[in-house]
């Protein structure tokens, strides 16, 4: 049998995994007014992770989060899953985009509010043109993305002041 | 439940209300502009296309196959096989309700948008 | 039975079936564009070798369908009357006008040839029904007119016989030609015509709301709704939209320009608005667009003040009765009457230099 170590930090991704995955899971029941339009709220420990522990772990525990709670929720490779994914890898090269600039941003680097708003807006960017380009080429749905990216800088705004808290309480 | 954004912070938040701004003006602003248009042959409805999607249509009329061309909210002939060419003179067409058609090869294109610009064109 | 792989036996894997996403973001798309079905229904078909396009504003889409049925129907019945070069009630005619002797016309032919004779006489022969021959010689009769243009001895031949409508005498049912050089052609008027039947035929089926039109000749009645019907103007040199003008009520415009039909002869381009006087076509305008009540009337004017031109235009305007009167002239000027300037938009770009007459 082979023999498998694990790290310090794989146990500390498993547990942030599996506490992205229950919100996912708690999130995707609870009805939503339009579809599309989700809290978001799982965004919280990616920033959360981000803030703490760095870009590669919150790059782990968002994709895995993605991964698993598809699995979980039987929409593995369906579309609610690829847009999904696709909506996490733009908010996590969003994230890695702007934690490498932050040397050159003026003043301060961002705080997890900052963060959250720009991986909410990545995330509804990358999630309403995969959208647009695989499933409903339709130049209506075009209409809709003013309202979208509206919806994720608020649920960034409230995700990152949740995941601010959260920092405070555990430092 | 206050939010306290930092410098960097205020800097992305502002860029993106610019962004929201811009995507409302584009996308709300102008309710006349075309987003579809609809293709007849002989007055019956061969297909109805985006004008958000680039490409270049070849439609079978009577006299041969007329060549229409979507580019970036625009529609317009390119080619047909009329003596006349007053298809492609015709141009771009981008408000809704432009017409433009090639008589002798039977093939009429139409903007539609949600607020037809015109309803009737005269010439 | 045997275990599937990867069948996950979640009731939550139903909801997220494809079809069902789709169903939800087609949904979705209803209610963000918000856009209710407009009671519009819209019709179009080919008559007259025109494009004819009718839209009702208003109705249940089956009494909509029916009427737009119906008006199909008249301009079919138009065009087999009044063709001009196919097999017609007209050819019929033009051949019996041609012996001289007395005969009878379908009845239903004559309030048209009267129309025809009093617009023709009021723009003082400018419109000129009569000219079949000369324009026949010049090919404008074909789909795709190719040129050379005719001889000019034919063409002085054919000016000098003076065929006009004058030489057609009407007695009852009784028609009788006095010029052998006479040969109707209602091409001018025809599709303003159809279009008057069209909308009076309409109003007797309860159409209240509604756009005729024929290759840009257009009447309108009613409103859009709660507003008024939109109506572009071409640009007659080059592409896009010259002008635009809302109508409602009761209207008809009508543009004849230059560059509807024509063709290129020797690096020279001879258009089909022929000058009655001189057998050529019209010299120095682009367009004349006409507003008026009626299609029939706003047809004919417009023909006849694309002859007139810039210099003579006001004159048959007047005698015609005409009151808003848009003319483009061959320096791309724009001539136009002071109650028509208020209630156009130009929308091109530069604005074109405009020339504001006196009232008509």
């Amino acid at each position: 049998m082979p023999a498998f170590t694990t790290t310090r930090d794989d146990h500390l991704i498993a547990w942030l995994t599996a506490l992205a995955v229950c919100i996912h899971i708690v999130e995707s029941v609870l009805p939503s007014p339009l579809p599309g339009i989700k809290p978001g709220l799982a965004n919280v420990v990616t920033i959360a992770v981000l803030v703490r522990y760095g870009w590669r772990m919150a790059a782990w525990v968002t994709l895995l989060r993605v991964l698993v709670g598809s699995l979980l929720l039987g929409s593995f490779l369906s579309p609610t899953f690829i847009l999904s994914l696709s909506g996490a890898l733009c908010g996590i090269v969003a994230l890695g985009a702007a934690r490498a600039l932050s040397p050159c941003l003026p003043g301060a680097e961002l705080s997890a509010l900052g963060y959250s708003m720009l991986a909410a807006l990545a995330h509804m960017a990358g999630q309403f043109f995969v959208a647009y380009a695989l499933f409903i080429p339709h130049p209506a749905l075009l209409h809709l993305l003013p309202v979208l990216m509206t919806a994720a800088l608020l649920f960034g705004l409230v995700s990152g002041r949740v995941a601010q808290a959260l920092l405070d309480r555990v430092t | 439940m206050t939010f306290a954004l930092n410098r960097a912070d205020s800097v992305i938040l502002i860029a993106t209300l610019a962004l929201l701004a811009f995507l409302y003006i584009r996308f709300w602003g102008d309710a006349t502009q075309g987003e579809q248009a609809r293709i007849l042959v002989g007055g019956k409805e061969f297909s109805v296309v985006s004008l958000y999607k680039d490409q270049r249509l070849r439609i079978p009329g009577t006299l041969g196959v007329s060549e229409i061309e979507i580019r970036a909210g625009k529609i317009r002939f390119i080619d047909s096989p009329c003596h006349g060419k007053q298809c492609i003179h015709t141009g771009w067409l981008t408000l809704g309700g432009e017409v433009a058609a090639c008589l002798p090869n039977r093939i009429t294109v139409q903007v539609l948008g949600r607020e037809p610009r015109f309803d009737a064109i005269n010439f | 039975m045997r275990n599937r792989p990867f069948a996950v036996p979640s009731p939550l894997a139903t909801r997220y079936s494809p079809l069902a996403f789709r169903y939800c973001l087609i949904a979705l798309l209803a209610t963000a564009s918000c856009s209710k079905p407009e009671p519009l229904y819209q019709e179009q078909l080919l008559a007259l070798g025109a494009l004819v396009n009718i839209s009702i504003w208003g109705m249940e889409p089956d009494t909509a369908r029916r009427a737009a049925d119906a008006v199909t129907a008249d301009f079919n019945h138009v065009h087999a009357t009044w063709h001009a070069w196919q097999d017609s009630a007209l050819t019929r005619i033009n051949a019996q006008l041609a012996a001289g002797q007395a005969f009878s016309a379908e009845p239903e032919m004559i309030p048209l040839l009267e129309r025809a004779r009093a617009l023709s006489r009021a723009s003082d022969y400018l419109f000129n029904p009569a000219i079949g021959q000369l324009f026949a010689r010049w090919g404008f009769q074909s789909d795709e007119p190719k040129g050379p243009p005719p001889d000019p001895a034919v063409i002085d031949a054919l000016v000098a016989q003076h065929p006009t409508i004058d030489d057609v005498v009407i007695e009852g049912n009784q028609l009788r030609g006095t010029n052998p050089a006479v040969q109707l052609d209602v091409g001018a008027i025809g599709q303003g015509y159809a279009v008057d039947v069209a909308i009076a035929h309409l109003r007797t089926l309860g159409v209240e709301n509604a756009i005729v039109n024929a290759s840009g000749d257009i009447r309108v009645i009613g409103k859009h709704g709660t507003r008024p019907w939109r109506i572009g103007i071409r640009n007659p040199r080059g592409n896009g939209i010259f002008a635009s003008i809302e109508l409602q009520g009761d209207e008809s415009i009508v543009t004849s320009g230059t560059y509807e039909r024509y063709f290129e002869y020797g690096g020279k381009r001879y258009h089909h608005v022929l000058d009655p006087r001189t057998g050529y076509p019209a010299q120095g305008t682009l367009s004349v667009t006409v507003l008026a009540h009626d299609a029939t009337t706003a047809d004919a004017a417009s023909t006849a003040l694309l002859v007139a031109g810039a210099h003579d235009w006001q004159r048959i305007a007047r005698a015609m009765g005409v009151k808003h009167v848009m003319l483009i002239d061959a320096q791309g000027t724009v001539h136009i009457d002071p109650a028509l300037a208020k209630r156009i938009r130009f929308e091109i770009d530069p604005a074109p230099e405009i020339v504001i007459s006196a009232a008509l």
